[in-house]
């Protein structure tokens, strides 16, 4: 490949790059809160709502992400098909044949559920690995305070717990800007897909390493900013 | 009427019978010392008394209110949510390992339930807290972090904030256990000055000169029962009993 052509492969990925940022943003954005609440339905007193959440975190984090995405994109396309066939009508029925898998955003929409169930189960053993590591004392200490449960969590737990699940979060968004290249498996236009493309076009293997230099910058940068909030919380120990 | 009763409390954890019918008072301005040997019960009954931890039964009175008692059909019943909140609110308890939140720093360790449980003005909570670290000896420390301090300078910080919220009783469980022999003399200190301001304490510890030297009322444990209690010099000086003679012997070598 010569540098006209390096060039123009470089400015495809380039225009496709917000593709998947976007996926990697939406993950990142929706699947922290959601972590939080499988930690908290996680510790839930009320046995089965624990077992039915242990059981989600053992298939998300137990089977390939790729299978996830092929099973959530295809799941509605053939649920309708199913609900044809066999006449099936309700509530149920009408809410599936209602969403349109031939839309533009319907791709983007099963993807990023896809990401953030799965990410959230990762989020969840972290958060809960965090919150299982401050001492019963520091609990001990607010109680005779008089401070509230609420108060307790808010005010003492969880900027400790912030704090303690840094480095295990950065690993995990570092994982995740790689694996957004696995939404190519269904044909979502980000970078490793218009990579192979391009490939195919030029034969050579070039594209899919400018690809790869796509996504070491953009994990040198996640690894800047974590180390910038880790040094923010090192103000104590 | 006594500030602290503390009537027949029994407390098991499984098969283990940790406190058997322990019944004691404390008066206002009274200091207790809490003696013996390790396994005894003395954490235990604190913490019961702290709510803590949950007796099985008996009857804790706390400045007049009832935090437990025993019910007409003979059943241990807990005071409503709200006495029991108020109690609390009454009761300080000074940790051995003091449990500092880390993330604050000395000052707001200080101010944190004094400004979002009593709802004190932050600058009024700022001056009370700079006051009681100045009587701690901490002057100049407010900016510092937990983890920037000596075993014994954090302890003293959580005297502090103990303090903060004016409570009737303190309670101590072991607060120089956790330190160099070179720092307990600053607790010990601290504990002394409070004893002089009438402040009412109740401290489990293993110091027994410390004990000898500020308690005016020492209680004897073992194996989860008082064995014996009395005025200091009785206790120490001539104790007829024999459990307390061997326990004390150890000390007195
Ligand atoms: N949460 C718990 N679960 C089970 N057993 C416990 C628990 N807490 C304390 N114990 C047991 O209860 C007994 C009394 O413990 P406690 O801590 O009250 O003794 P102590 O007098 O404070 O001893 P020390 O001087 O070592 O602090 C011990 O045998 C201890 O193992
Ligand atoms: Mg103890």
């Amino acid at each position: 490949m010569d540098w006209e052509s390096i060039k123009k492969v470089t400015g495809i990925l380039f225009e496709y790059l917000p593709n998947t940022l976007k996926l990697f943003a939406v993950t990142l954005t929706f699947a922290i809160p959601v972590g939080m609440l499988v930690t908290m339905l996680k510790k839930c007193r009320f046995k089965p709502v624990s077992w039915l959440t242990n059981l989600y975190i053992l298939i998300m984090r137990g089977t390939p992400l790729m299978l996830q995405i092929i099973a959530i994109y295809y799941a509605i396309p053939m649920l309708k098909a199913n609900f044809s066939k066999q006449g099936t009508s309700g509530w149920f029925a009408s809410f599936i044949n209602g969403i349109d898998t031939r839309s533009e955003s319907y791709m983007f929409t099963a993807l990023c559920v896809a990401f953030v169930l799965n990410y959230a189960a990762y989020f969840a053993e972290i958060f809960r690995g965090g919150v299982d590591s401050i001492p019963k004392g520091q609990y001990e200490a607010a109680s005779m305070l008089g401070m509230t449960k609420t108060q307790t969590f808010v005010r003492i737990i969880l900027p400790q717990v912030t704090k303690r699940v840094i480095p295990a979060t950065s690993n995990e968004v570092i994982t995740l800007v790689k694996d957004t290249s696995l939404a190519n498996i269904i044909a979502y236009a980000e970078i490793t897909m218009k990579a192979k493309q391009q490939m195919n076009t030029y034969s050579s293997i070039l594209p899919l390493f400018i690809a790869g230099l796509f996504y070491f910058v953009l994990n040198a940068v996640v690894t800047v900013v974590f180390a910038l909030i880790e040094k923010k919380f090192n103000y104590y120990k | 009427m006594a500030i602290l009763q503390v009537r027949n409390i029994a407390k098991n954890f499984g098969e283990l019978k940790v406190l058997k019918d322990i019944s004691f008072d404390v008066e206002q301005g009274q200091v207790v010392a809490i003696i013996g040997p390790s396994g005894s019960g003395k954490s235990t009954l604190l913490r019961c008394i702290n709510q803590l931890e949950k007796a099985d039964s008996g009857e804790i009175t706390v400045d007049g209110t009832k935090m437990m008692y025993k019910g007409e059909n003979g059943k241990t019943v807990y005071a409503p949510k709200k006495d029991l909140r108020d109690i609390r609110l009454k009761i300080g308890l000074v940790f051995q390992n003091f449990n500092l939140f880390p993330h604050f720093n000395v000052l707001h360790n200080i101010t944190e339930a004094p400004v979002h449980v009593l709802k004190m003005s932050k600058a009024q909570a700022e001056l009370q807290a700079t006051a009681l670290l100045d009587k701690m000896g901490l002057s100049g420390k407010e900016k510092a972090y937990p983890c920037e301090l000596s075993g014994g300078q954090q302890q003293r910080v959580s005297i502090a904030r103990a303090l903060a919220l004016k409570p009737k009783i303190l309670f101590f469980d072991e607060p120089t256990s956790a330190l160099d022999p070179e720092l307990t003399g600053e607790i010990l200190k601290v504990i002394k000055e409070l004893a002089k301001e009438k402040m009412t304490m109740v401290i489990v510890t293993h110091e027994m000169a410390f004990a000898r030297d500020v308690a005016n009322h020492v209680i004897f444990m073992d194996e989860g029962v008082i064995v014996e209690e009395g005025a200091p010099e009785e206790l120490f000086g001539n104790t007829r009993n024999e459990r307390t003679k061997q326990f004390l012997s150890r000390f007195n070598q």
